[in-house]
């Protein structure tokens, strides 16, 4: 029989995915709105963003609620105490998602060439958050790992996508008021890869009790 | 239990403790009382004896210290009391014992004192001189008696519970023991006290009851696995909180995970937003399909709401792999719009010129050119049907074709012949190469696969390319290789070259002619006489197929 605390926990391990689900489609469609001209594309983000803000706000209080009436100990209480931390990561990919979307709508893609490497960027990030999210639904080490490997891989490229636009603007191969868009862009998708990180050592603390930060101090 | 036996015991020792307690009390003080009575009838006699004898002074110098004597004279005066002075005393004529003793001669009577403590005994004898001389003894109630014993008995009552308790602790200790060391699972083989028996049979039908149960269950249980395992579709069990109850391997399989432990969230399957709603749907209790894209291929999911009363509980998930279906699906509608385009195109053409004729609008010398172009297209569909009709016999398998001896190097002679007109346009050299061979096969079927692989091989060639027939046998093979340097086919379009209608380059085929049919008819009738192909080309190089066909049958 599950206790009503079971039943809970399950309520926001369900609802944990749901919003993961929910970031993925945030990136994946402002993925596609950096590189195409629809506009609805933008709006749908936007949509999502709010979906996402909405979701977040209801599982705090449920996590709240669990941790003041429940009071969880031991794996439990890592599992929410994870879960709080998962969520402000989550609804800041959401945020970042509309950002990069709202850039998108400035960006004259008739006009300016989108470098390959930011739709590199992107794909790698999307693929980062979706492993985060398995890793969690899954409970898998070994994702968590390969997430935290892969961020090495974004931060590259936005440096290689730095340089690269700084010598455009240079070179007068771009106009200098889109190629700082494309930044703020490139930035923006690896802040996200960032938060990806952020749910892979949560996923990992909820399991083994040690977050990556604190092995330290140990 | 120690505390029932301890209660029983202490009651039934209680009760036996207090009648026997009765029953002695009221023996005993029976036989005292008559005992006292005798006594004072006894001792009256001799004092009767004395007064009689000796006279009132006798009594003065009597001294008894247990009774009381009184002395009466016949009329109720008292003459003489051992205990009180006799001037004061009333009158005792009307004594119960004393009127017995004047009409009868003795008489007996008990009163009791004030507080019930005490009662006395009185005895009356007549004497000879018409006075009567009392004796009277004193001595303790039955109340006093019992009241006296209170305290030894309350003694005795320590005692029984002690025993009581310790007796009842032994005994609830060797009734329980025996039954706590049963070993309950072979309940015939306990050595037991008898009492116990009925109990250990009935545990050991019950046994047998729940085993036979668990057994039928466990069956049960088999065959639902057997057969779900057995699906070649995904079953899905979930609860109304997402969570999976049961799933079979098929889902693991379509899904492409490891298994699921059961209890997870199902979305930990998948978490895409067409899989989350129509969860949620199911969930409210509505029937659900949907078409799932996982890993790019397709999956037909059907959820049915498990409902007990008007809540939904749960739900069933059923899926289906239908990949192959919607491709299949989509080569079909490519392939009505590749025929219905094949047919058309020669059709429109033919109608044109026609309705040129018709309108009166070609010149009368230009009528021939025109008759000449509608004849060249309906040539081209009647050829289109034909190829068409061809295939579809070799498709069925409807066919019976003769076997007969053919030599394939004078086959390919003949095809070149026929090629040769069209070889020559293009300046495309054509080569044969090796020994005559003789094969026992379908001529027309063969030819058909020769002529067309040649002719495709003129077809897509290039100006002063070449075609090449190698015919090879080994002692169980007969191989046909047709190779050309002619455009190649492209990497992406190698596999699908063999269906229907199907066109390299769509935007030319009006150009080079053909019926989009030719490789097609070849694999067919490949397959028809039980041979195998093989395509290599490079695209803008050459193409180079291969026909190998068993020597027994081909």
């Amino acid at each position: 029989m599950a206790t009503r605390f079971q039943r809970q926990l399950n309520e926001l391990h369900v609802n944990l995915i749901t919003l993961g689900s929910l970031c993925e489609k945030a990136i994946t469609l402002s993925a596609k709105a950096i590189q195409s001209q629809e506009e609805e594309l933008a709006k749908q983000v936007f949509e999502t963003d709010r979906d996402i803000e909405k979701k977040e706000r209801e599982l705090e209080t449920l996590c709240m609620h669990l941790l003041l009436h429940q009071q969880p100990v031991a794996g439990d209480l890592r599992e929410i105490s994870a879960a709080l931390r998962m969520l402000s990561d989550m609804e800041r990919i959401g945020d970042q998602a509309a950002d990069i979307a709202d850039l998108s709508l400035f960006i004259d893609k008739s006009k300016v060439q989108i470098p390959d490497i930011i739709g590199r960027m992107v794909d790698a990030t999307v693929e980062m958050v979706t492993k985060s999210i398995d890793a969690f639904v899954k409970s898998d080490l070994d994702l968590c790992r390969k997430v935290i490997n892969d961020d090495d891989r974004v931060d590259e490229a936005f440096n290689e996508v730095k340089e690269m636009l700084a010598d455009m603007i240079y070179s007068q191969n771009m106009d200098a008021k889109a190629g700082l868009d494309l930044l703020m862009t490139a930035k923006y998708i690896e802040r996200i890869g960032d938060h990806a990180v952020n749910i892979a050592e949560w996923v990992e603390y909820s399991i083994t009790g040690i977050h990556r930060n604190n092995e330290h101090q140990k | 239990m120690t505390k029932k036996i301890f209660k029983s015991t202490m009651l039934v020792s209680g009760i036996v403790f207090v009648l026997g307690l009765a029953f002695l009390l009221a023996v005993l003080y029976r036989y005292f009382d008559r005992q006292l009575v005798n006594e004072l009838e006894r001792q009256s006699s001799y004092l009767a004896q004395g007064v009689e004898l000796l006279g009132e002074e006798y009594l003065q110098e009597f001294h008894e210290k247990d009774a009381r004597i009184t002395y009466i004279s016949g009329n109720g005066k008292v003459l003489y009391d051992s205990a009180a002075d006799a001037e004061t005393m009333d009158d005792h004529s009307n004594r119960e014992e004393v009127k017995e003793a004047l009409e009868t001669g003795s008489g007996t009577s008990v009163r009791m004192s004030g507080t019930l403590s005490e009662k006395t005994v009185y005895y009356a004898r007549k004497l000879n001189n018409g006075n009567i001389l009392r004796v009277s003894s004193t001595q303790y109630s039955v109340l006093t008696l019992v009241l006296q014993l209170v305290q030894p008995c309350l003694w005795i009552l320590l005692l029984m519970m002690v025993l009581s308790g310790i007796f009842a602790f032994r005994v609830s200790k060797r009734i329980v023991e025996p039954i706590n060391a049963l070993d309950l699972e072979h309940p015939e083989e306990n050595r037991v006290y008898e009492e116990v028996e009925p109990l250990l049979s009935k545990i050991h039908r019950q046994n047998r009851q729940i085993q036979e149960q668990l057994d039928s269950a466990r069956q049960q249980q088999e065959e639902f696995s057997v057969i779900t395992e057995n699906m070649q579709e995904g079953l899905l069990v979930i609860d109304r909180y997402t969570r999976i109850l049961s799933g079979n391997s098929s889902t693991w399989n379509i899904f492409k995970t490891k298994e699921v432990q059961n209890g997870q969230s199902v979305y930990s399957l998948n978490r895409g937003e067409n899989f989350r709603q129509a969860v949620e749907k199911v969930l409210e209790g509505k029937h659900e399909s949907s078409l799932l894209k996982i890993d790019g291929g397709f999956v037909q999911m059907i959820a049915n709401p498990v409902v007990r009363g008007s809540n939904p509980v749960g739900a069933v998930l059923l899926f289906m792999n239908v990949t192959e279906k919607v491709e299949w699906e989509n080569l079909r509608r490519e392939f009505s719009a590749n025929v219905s385009h094949e047919l058309k195109t020669p059709l429109t053409s033919i109608s044109g010129f026609a309705e040129l004729i018709q309108g009166g609008f070609v010149r009368e010398e230009d009528v021939k050119e025109f008759a000449g172009r509608i004849y060249n297209e309906a040539q081209h569909l009647i050829q289109l049907v034909e190829d068409t009709i061809k295939i579809s016999q070799l498709d069925e398998g409807g066919i019976s074709y003769e076997r007969e001896m053919v030599e394939l190097r004078a086959m390919s002679r003949n095809i070149f012949t026929t090629l040769k007109d069209t070889a020559g346009k293009k300046n495309v050299s054509l080569y044969i190469d090796g020994e005559p061979i003789f094969c026992n096969t379908v001529k027309t079927v063969m030819e058909e696969i020769l002529y067309n692989l040649c002719d495709n091989a003129v077809k897509y060639n290039r100006e002063g390319g070449s075609v090449s027939i190698a015919l090879r046998q080994t002692e169980t093979d007969i191989s046909i290789k047709v190779t050309d340097n002619g455009i190649g086919i492209p990497k992406e379009d190698q596999n699908r070259v063999f269906e229907r209608f199907y066109r390299v380059d769509k935007s030319h085929s009006k150009e080079i002619g053909g019926t989009g049919l030719g490789l097609s008819i070849v694999k067919h009738g490949v397959a028809f006489l039980g041979g195998s192909m093989e395509l290599v080309s490079e695209e803008g190089k050459g193409t180079e197929v291969t026909v190998v066909f068993p020597k027994e049958r081909g």
